[in-house]
């Protein structure tokens, strides 16, 4: 077999987007759910997190801005994430702008209850922009950037409701766009969406790395190995291998990883 | 397999394909060695059988290709098994043409064996052997996913092509006024050709056997093997 080294962690670079430096997660007096991970998750690249349900791939994405902060009891109890040098869990820093700065997709697509327009518009509202021009602007870059301009420029004050879903998902995107992140985690973006719409977000992903980092929890397998450029695969809490995606889906170095992604775990 | 797979339906699709790449091998193999001793032993029957024969291995290939386009649009293999569908796909290609040259020998067997023995075909035979442990190794190191065995093929395969020029030069020097030998010993250089040719293919089945080991390509390399990371 090919020698790769036991640790599984990315040699630190100089384009990491993030550094995950031996983070333990716990949600309260349980044991944890996440112990000791170590990574980094390089600029302008895809990111996959993969795993059986219950390895902690979700909850270490929700680390990343900091949203098991709602949660009583969770918390990080070991080491420290730092996004462009900052930790994220220092006291000084501001929660709101964070998020600003790591928008997040989710599994099911939540547009707000209002149009197509002002869902975009909310974010840089929030942030205090006024300008009705620069808005209009924002709103139409963030819907060309996430590839639905052209199906609903015509319809920009309708309800967000009469979207299909894989457009209100494109939308929701647009709305993560809007307020200019430098990271974007998705959370099973595509779980709920039909093979076509599945293909369109996937085919956005793959334009947004351009612009932004992008880290994606997906169960999808074939996804990941589509649109990743980087897997992680997770098992009860342990980060097992973190690889370039083609090698994780040809040669895995772990054993575990091998017999999970051929389908022959537990 | 060292574990089983969540589906039934998936071990007995990728069991199928290897028990059929494997009989295909052994067919292939078989046609080999009943085209040889159609030559050595004047057996102009056994000829005919090999050529007759060649059809169940071609539908073998057809079969082993629609069941890896099966395994592969039915259930998106990985790692390991996407490596055995794809290795057991390209094996099945070189098996068929294996099993061509054993027919390619059969029918000049025939020619030959329709007149006067020829002294000469024995020279054949040592050629044959070590192109038959050739093929041997290179389906076993495909059977047991060997891939220091599917790689040492490269190295041997020489000495088959050395016997080979060797044996050309003296069936060629001895064309010279040969008069009605002439033809059977063209024929005779066919045999020897297809031989030599047959290591080749089955240096390719242990080329492929290795990337199935350890997804390495040692294909078209014959300093520095070529893993697959693109880093």
């Amino acid at each position: 077999m090919n020698a790769l080294p036991d640790n599984p962690i990315l040699t630190p670079t100089s384009t990491a987007a993030v550094e995950i430096q031996g983070v333990t997660f716990s949600y309260g007096s349980s044991s944890p759910t996440l112990k000791d991970i170590r990574l980094d998750i390089r600029k302008n690249e895809v990111t996959a997190f993969i795993g059986p349900s219950g390895c902690g791939k979700s909850t270490l994405l929700r680390c990343l801005n900091r949203m098991n902060d709602e949660i009583p009891g969770a918390r990080i109890t070991k080491g420290e994430i730092l996004i462009e040098g900052t930790n994220i869990y220092d006291p000084s820093v501001d929660v709101v702008k964070l998020r600003r700065n790591v928008g997040m997709v989710f599994q099911k697509s939540n547009p707000f209850p209002t149009s197509i327009y002002d869902n975009v518009a909310f974010g840089p509202r929030a942030i205090g922009i006024r300008n009705k021009q620069q808005i209009d602007e924002i709103v139409e870059n963030a819907l060309r950037g996430s590839a639905l301009w052209d199906e609903v420029k015509d319809r920009l004050h309708e309800s967000a409701y009469g979207l299909s879903g894989g457009q209100q998902q494109r939308l929701c995107i647009a709305r993560t766009c809007a307020i200019d992140p430098e990271i974007i985690l998705m959370d099973e973006p595509c779980s709920a969406l039909d093979p076509i719409a599945t293909a369109r977000v996937e085919r956005l992903i793959l334009e947004l790395r351009e612009k932004y980092t992008i880290i994606i929890v997906t169960h999808n397998m074939q996804q990941a190995a589509r649109v990743s450029d980087r897997t992680a695969f997770f098992y009860l809490g342990d980060l097992v291998e973190y690889d370039q995606t083609k090698r994780i889906f040809s040669n895995p170095a772990q054993r575990r990883t091998e017999d999970y992604i051929t389908g022959r775990f537990g | 397999m060292p574990t089983h797979h969540i589906l039934h339906e998936f071990d007995n699709a990728i069991e199928a394909l290897r028990t059929d790449t494997l009989l295909m091998a052994s067919l292939a193999r078989q046609n080999l060695e009943r085209a040889m001793k159609s030559l050595l032993e004047r057996d102009i029957e056994l000829s005919r059988r090999v050529i007759a024969d060649d059809t169940e291995v071609d539908e073998l290939e057809l079969k082993i290709d629609q069941e890896g386009m099966d395994i592969l649009v039915r259930f998106h293999p990985m790692a390991t098994d996407l490596r055995l569908v794809i290795t057991s796909m390209k094996m099945a290609h070189n098996l068929e043409r294996i099993s061509d040259h054993a027919v390619n020998i059969a029918k000049r067997s025939k020619k030959i064996c329709k007149t006067m023995p020829l002294e000469e075909v024995s020279l054949s035979e040592p050629l044959y052997t070590l192109a038959d442990n050739l093929l041997h190794d290179a389906i076993a190191s495909y059977s047991d996913s060997n891939g220091e065995l599917g790689e040492s093929l490269k190295a041997r395969d020489k000495e088959l092509d050395q016997l080979h020029k060797q044996l050309v030069a003296t069936l060629s020097g001895r064309i010279e006024g040969a008069n009605e030998r002439t033809e059977n010993l063209l024929h005779l250089i066919f045999v020897v050709r297809s031989i030599e040719r047959i290591g080749d293919l089955a240096v390719n089945i242990g080329e492929d056997s290795v990337f199935l080991d350890e997804a390495r390509d040692i294909r078209h390399t014959s300093r520095q093997p070529k893993t697959l990371s693109p880093d």
